[in-house]
C-alpha cells in the first residue's frame, strides 16, 4: 500500500509540474522534469533513500521557478510541490514500515499514516490556495513582518502545545 | 545512511524558498512553504518528549539444547507520555534464528499503555545474552526522533547435546578417599579382583579361592579385592584453531565439544571430581568439582567455548599442568598434531594418566573433499602419519581412542571407553 502511494505521489508531483510547464509551452523543461521523475522511480526501485531529498528539493525549486519567473498557473505548481513532499515523507515511512514483520500490524500503520499525510496535504493545499486568493499589496516590509510573525508564532505554538502535552 | 536530518533539511528548504519569495516579492513562492511548515509543525507538536519505558523479558527456558525452540516474551509499559510511533527491536545474536513471530515491532503506545510480543528462537550451541532492547520513538511523520537502548536481563544458554555414555573406564595412579567406581590399587571392599592371600579367621567362606586352595592340602586361600574410589579428572578440550579448522570453514570443534560434554557427564555420574580446561584462544578453566552443580558449570563453560587462534597456545607446551592434581587422570579431546607428541610425553612422565579422545581429522576432511585419486592418495599418506603418531603415543603409555565423527560418539567409542585396561602401570 505504501509503495503504491509512494509511486503515485511521485507520478502525481512530477506529472503536475511537467504538465504545468507543458501547458505554457515549455516542452523541453517538461521533458527534463519527466526524465527526473523516471530517475526518481528508478531510485525507489533501487532503494536509494537519499534521492527523496533531491526529489523534494527539485520539485519545490521547479515549482518556485515556475511561479516566480514564468508566472505559471499556481495550481499545477502547488500540486507538484505537494507531490514532492508526499513522496519525501512516504520514502521514509516505507523504510520504517518495512521494519514490521506482521502483515496485520503493517497494514494498520500504513492506513493511519496515509490518512494523516493525505489530510495534511489537503490542508496545506487549501491554506496555500487561500493565501493566493487573498491578494494584498505584498511589499518587502510586509514580507519581513510576515516571516517574523510566522517564525515567532510557530515557536510559541510548539512550546505551548508541548506544555499541554506534559 | 543519510547524514542530514529531515527537519533540518526541510527547514533549510523553507528558508531558501522564503528568501526567493522575499527577493522576488512573490507571495506564491512564499505560499509554497505552507505545506512544509504544516508538516514540520505537526512533527514538532506530536514528537516524543522522551522515552520512559518499563521492559520485562521472559524466556520459556534459559537453558536449551541446540535448535530447541525457546519462546521469548517481551512486555513494554510506557511510563512517559504518548508515543505515536515506537520502533522496538529486541537485539539478538545473528546465530539465533527466529522460527515464529518477530523481534521487531512498530507500535503506538499511549501513556501507561502496555504492549507485549512473543517470538520463538532457536540456535546452535552457544551463550546468547539478551540484554539490550533498542527503541526509537517518533511522531507519525518521523520528524522528531528519540533513540534509546534499554538494558534488560536475559540470557539463553544453548548447551551441547549430552550423549549418555554408560561407563568410562579410567585408571589414574592416585585416587581420592571417597568411595567411587575406580579401582584404587589398594586392598579393600570392592568387586575388582586384586590378588590372593592366606586365609585368615573371619574371612567369609565365599571369599575363599577354592581353585588355589585345592592345590594345597592344609592351607586355604582367600581372594582380595580392590577398593573403588573416586578420582580427579581434568578434561582438556583442544580449542586451537589450527587443530580444528578445515577447508570450507568446517570445524571439528563442535564434535570435540560433544565428546567433552559426554565424557564429563559420565565421569561426574561415576562420582569423580571433574574439571574442564578449554585450551585455545585463551585458557578457560572450570575448577574441579562434584555432582550436578559441576555438570551445570561444565556445560555452561562448554556453551561459551569457541575455538580461536593464539600464538601463545599454538602448541600444548603451555598446558597448565599444575592445575591438575599430581598423578590424576587427564582426558584430552584433541585431534592431536604432530608437535603435540613432546608435551604429551612430558605429561605422562610427570605421572599423569593420559587418555586422548581423538576425533579422526583425516576421515573428517576426506569426507569434505571430492573423491579423486589424488585426494585419496593424500589421505592415505596423512592417515599413515597419524597412525604412526598414535602408535608412538600408545607406546609411551598414553591411551588413545580414535573417533570417526561420522558415527555417533556412544556407538563409535562407547565400547572402547568402557573396557580399557590400564597401560604402563603395575598393580
Amino acid at each position: 500500500m505504501t509503495l503504491f502511494a509512494l509511486l503515485f505521489s511521485i507520478v502525481f508531483g512530477i506529472g503536475s509540474l511537467a504538465f504545468g510547464y507543458l501547458l505554457t509551452g515549455f516542452a523541453p523543461f517538461a521533458r527534463w522534469i519527466a526524465f527526473f521523475g523516471v530517475l526518481w522511480l528508478i531510485a525507489v526501485w533501487q532503494r536509494w533513500r537519499w534521492f527523496a531529498y533531491l526529489g523534494i528539493a527539485f520539485n519545490l525549486f521547479a515549482a518556485a521557478f515556475g511561479l516566480w519567473l514564468l508566472n505559471f498557473p499556481p495550481g499545477w505548481m502547488f500540486a507538484g510541490a505537494i507531490g514532492g513532499l508526499l513522496a519525501f515523507d512516504l520514502t521514509d515511512f516505507w523504510n520504517r514500515v518495512r521494519f514490521i514483520d506482521a502483515d496485520e500490524e503493517r497494514r494498520g500503520f500504513e492506513r493511519h499514516h496515509l490518512i494523516r499525510i493525505s489530510l495534511l496535504a489537503i490542508l496545506g493545499m487549501t491554506l496555500a490556495s487561500v493565501a493566493m486568493f487573498i491578494k494584498l499589496q505584498f511589499t518587502f516590509e510586509w514580507a519581513i513582518v510576515l516571516i517574523v510573525i510566522v517564525v515567532l508564532g510557530l515557536t510559541q505554538l510548539i512550546v505551548w502545545f508541548r506544555q499541554i502535552g506534559k | 545512511m543519510i547524514p542530514v536530518s529531515r527537519p533540518l533539511f526541510l527547514s533549510l528548504l523553507i528558508f531558501i524558498l522564503l528568501l526567493i519569495g522575499l527577493a522576488s516579492l512573490s507571495s506564491a513562492v512564499i505560499a509554497l512553504t505552507i505545506p512544509i511548515l504544516l508538516y514540520l509543525f505537526y512533527g514538532f507538536w506530536r514528537g516524543p518528549d522522551g522515552i520512559k519505558l518499563e521492559i520485562q523479558r521472559e524466556l520459556s527456558a534459559e537453558r536449551a539444547v541446540p535448535y530447541t525452540p525457546v519462546t521469548v516474551k517481551v512486555t513494554i509499559i510506557n511510563r512517559g507520555g504518548d508515543l505515536e510511533e515506537l520502533k522496538v527491536e529486541d537485539v539478538l545474536s545473528p546465530s539465533l534464528a527466529i522460527t515464529n513471530g518477530s523481534n521487531r515491532h512498530l507500535i503506538s503506545l499511549a501513556k501507561d499503555g502496555k504492549f507485549a510480543f512473543e517470538y520463538t528462537v532457536c540456535g546452535p550451541r552457544g551463550s546468547y545474552p539478551m540484554e539490550t532492547l533498542q527503541v526509537e520513538a517518533m511522531d507519525h511523520f518521523g520528524i522528531v526522533r528519540a533513540f534509546q537502548r534499554v538494558r534488560t536481563y536475559g540470557q539463553l544458554l544453548v548447551f551441547p547435546l549430552v550423549t549418555k555414555l554408560k561407563y568410562v573406564s579410567i585408571h589414574p595412579r592416585r585416587t581420592r578417599v571417597y568411595a567411587g567406581a575406580i579401582p584404587a590399587r589398594v586392598v579393600g571392599a570392592g568387586v575388582e579382583f586384586f590378588g590372593v592371600r592366606d586365609y585368615q579367621p573371619g574371612d567369609p567362606p565365599r571369599r575363599i579361592n577354592w581353585h588355589v586352595s585345592a592345590r594345597r592340602v592344609e592351607e586355604l586361600y582367600s581372594n582380595e579385592f580392590q577398593q573403588e574410589r573416586v578420582a580427579d579428572v581434568g578434561i582438556v578440550l583442544d580449542g586451537r584453531e589450527r587443530a580444528n579448522s578445515f577447508s570450507g570453514g568446517r570445524s571439528l570443534f563442535e564434535h570435540s565439544v560433544l565428546a567433552a560434554a559426554a565424557l564429563s557427564d559420565a565421569l561426574l555420574r561415576q562420582g569423580n571430581r571433574v574439571g574442564l580446561l578449554v585450551y585455545g584462544h585463551y585458557l578457560q578453566w572450570t575448577l574441579p568439582g562434584y555432582g550436578k552443580l559441576q555438570r551445570e558449570r561444565i556445560l555452561q563453560a562448554l556453551a561459551h567455548a569457541t575455538p580461536g587462534p593464539s600464538q601463545i597456545f599454538e602448541g600444548l607446551e603451555y598446558l597448565p599442568v599444575r592445575a591438575f592434581p599430581l598423578e590424576s587422570q587427564i582426558v584430552l579431546i584433541s585431534q592431536v598434531m604432530e608437535d603435540d607428541y613432546g608435551p604429551l610425553i612430558q605429561l605422562r612422565a610427570r605421572g599423569y594418566q593420559v587418555l586422548v579422545v581423538s576425533p579422526d581429522s583425516v576421515a573428517f576432511e576426506e569426507n569434505l573433499l571430492p573423491r579423486q585419486t589424488e585426494v585419496q592418495l593424500a589421505a592415505r599418506v596423512v592417515r599413515m602419519e597419524r597412525q604412526l603418531l598414535i602408535a608412538h603415543l600408545k607406546r609411551a603409555g598414553i591411551q588413545v581412542i580414535e573417533w570417526n565423527v561420522s558415527k555417533p560418539l556412544d556407538q563409535a567409542v562407547g565400547q572402547a571407553l568402557r573396557f580399557r585396561r590400564p597401560i604402563g602401570n603395575r598393580l
